[in-house]
């Protein structure tokens, strides 16, 4: 019987620890759409995240919104904050390094907090979970059906990008921006445009990673920072700038940070997301699936 | 079709062209010769808009174009192939070309598009073979072709080519002054800059020679080439 137990001990931590991971890979994803375009680590993401939430408190509990309105609303409210930090805090930056422009973003991430704070108050918030919250069984491990839900927009989030990327001639615009701004204008492309779709998409896949993980873990107006450390540290050991590479670094570190907790110590469930990202960076610094060549060109 | 007036351009602070003046007349070829740091790039990404840092006036079929942004300006009409060819290395031959038409996927011209791929495709059948190739693993010869074809995609009246011959074998270098001689027949007026002097005034009509940002000598390419100055400094004696 203990090993029984055992065994579904370790089943358990790992669901566990895809469902957070998901969580982690779309904030990583968030990251490397702007990076890409831009080279800007956009350290507001994890903002985008904690306002997808909190947004979604008001407009559910508050307002008293159904799901279906208040999910779409909530991303497209948390899409027009993304625009207007490029508009406000990139943008207006003349001759900009992208030193200064990574520095913009600290500075915007700390007044969005600080927003956050005196709107919300520094109380976490709940949210109903989308299917109830009657655990499902499997093999012994407990699934709450809202890790399901996570997994799936995980999927979801997954296929779009792809096929937006791949197949439209938006996302081939963007792509073309990220290889060479200067052919990209030449060919008619308004690379600020570009830019700034790129803001709001990050900010559109932040908001829905807040929404669906708010009833697993709550969400208050200071965990931006932990979610944007995380989501960074899985864009990096994937290899900064790979889309599988920030999905599966992402699963990796939520498994890790999961089993970690569950067998170690839950005390220090934050610091093994931080080793990690350390031991990446000494000992493979272009990450699981980037490739050495491209990461010496990399300015950052 | 194309006239400069006084353009002044400075790149990475340095004043690099200074009161340049040319007329580029409608379907011609104009050559523009010089040494190495002439200014002769410089003052191509000054007419598509690269260069933002710019005084005087450049006007295309008679509008004033210096203050307009690159991405508008290849709408009005000039497209250019870039020194060094600049693709989208880690795209596909297939989605450079596809950009080349930005400008139309947004105007819904569809039909026109795929029509517009397989002249380009009849004008380099290579291109075609490799369509699904990543634009950065083609050779040289062959991603000299795709910069040209993804500028014909944007439908040029005007085509500005920065070193069309840099560092090709000869006898791709004789393709590709074959494909711009072509290019000029079927009406597209051609602005071509390049060190290969010999090559670049052989098929021009008119052409100039640019010397420390400044325009030296300007006329018919036939009396440029027989000038013993250009035989001096740029035809090898």
């Amino acid at each position: 019987m203990e090993k029984i137990t055992f065994a579904t001990q370790l089943l358990q931590y790992f669901i566990t620890g895809l469902t957070i991971g998901s969580i982690y890979a779309m904030v990583a994803l968030g990251f490397i759409i702007i990076y890409n375009v831009t080279e800007i680590i956009n350290f507001a993401q994890g903002e985008f995240v904690v306002l997808g939430g909190l947004v979604m408190v008001v407009f559910t509990v508050s307002a008293g919104l159904p799901l279906v309105i208040a999910f779409p609303a909530t991303v497209v409210l948390v899409m027009l904050v993304g625009i207007l930090l490029h508009r406000l805090a990139i943008r207006p930056i003349r001759k900009p390094s992208v030193l200064t422009l990574i520095i913009a973003t600290i500075a915007a991430s700390i007044l969005m907090k600080g927003t956050a704070m005196v709107i919300w108050g520094k109380d976490p918030f709940d949210l109903q979970a989308f299917s109830g919250r009657d655990p499902i069984s499997f093999l012994g491990a407990i699934i709450q059906p809202q890790y399901l839900w996570v997994i799936g927009f995980l999927i979801l989030i997954t296929i779009s990008l792809s096929i937006f990327f791949n197949r439209t001639i938006i996302g081939k615009a963007m792509r073309a921006c990220a290889d060479n701004p200067d052919a990209a204008s030449l060919v008619g492309i308004n690379t600020t445009n570009m830019i700034l779709l790129s803001f709001a998409l990050s900010a559109a896949i932040g908001a829905i990673a807040g929404i669906i993980v708010t009833p697993i873990a709550l969400m208050e107006y200071d965990r931006g920072v932990s979610l944007a450390i995380k989501g960074f540290g899985a864009a990096i050991l994937g290899g900064l700038g790979s889309f599988p590479g920030a999905i599966l670094g992402g699963l990796i570190m939520g498994t890790i940070e999961s089993f970690g907790a569950g067998l170690i110590s839950s005390a220090y469930k934050d610091a093994f997301a931080l080793i990690v990202l350390l031991a990446v960076l000494f000992f493979k610094p272009s990450g699981l699936l980037g490739s050495a060549e491209i990461s010496k060109m990399k300015r950052f | 079709m194309l006239r400069i007036e006084e353009l002044n351009a400075s790149y990475n602070n340095i004043l690099a062209l200074k009161g340049i003046s040319i007329k580029v007349p409608k379907g011609e070829i104009f050559s523009i010769i010089g040494a190495n740091g002439a200014g002769k790039s410089t003052l191509l990404k000054s007419i598509s808009g690269l260069i933002e840092t710019k005084m005087g006036r450049i006007f295309f079929k008679n509008q004033d174009i210096i203050n307009l942004p690159a991405n508008r300006i290849v709408g009005l009409g000039i497209s250019q192939v870039p020194e060094g060819r600049q693709l989208f290395v880690r795209l596909s031959v297939k989605d450079n070309i596809h950009l080349g038409a930005f400008l139309y996927h947004k105007r819904r011209y569809r039909k026109d598009i795929n029509e517009k791929i397989q002249g380009v495709y009849r004008m380099f059948p290579i291109l075609e073979k490799r369509s699904e190739q990543i634009a950065g693993t083609l050779s040289g010869g062959e991603q000299q072709m795709l910069a040209i074809a993804r500028a014909l995609m944007g439908r040029p009246e005007l085509l500005l080519l920065d070193e069309p011959s840099m560092g090709l074998a000869p006898l791709i270098v004789k393709d590709i002054f074959g494909v711009i001689k072509e290019l000029n027949e079927t009406g597209t007026t051609i602005l071509l800059v390049e060190q290969n002097a010999k090559a670049a005034l052989k098929i021009a009509n008119h052409a100039c020679v640019l010397e420390t940002g400044e325009i030296v000598l300007e006329g018919l390419a036939k009396e440029l080439s027989d000038n013993p100055r250009v035989k001096e400094a740029y035809l090898g004696g």
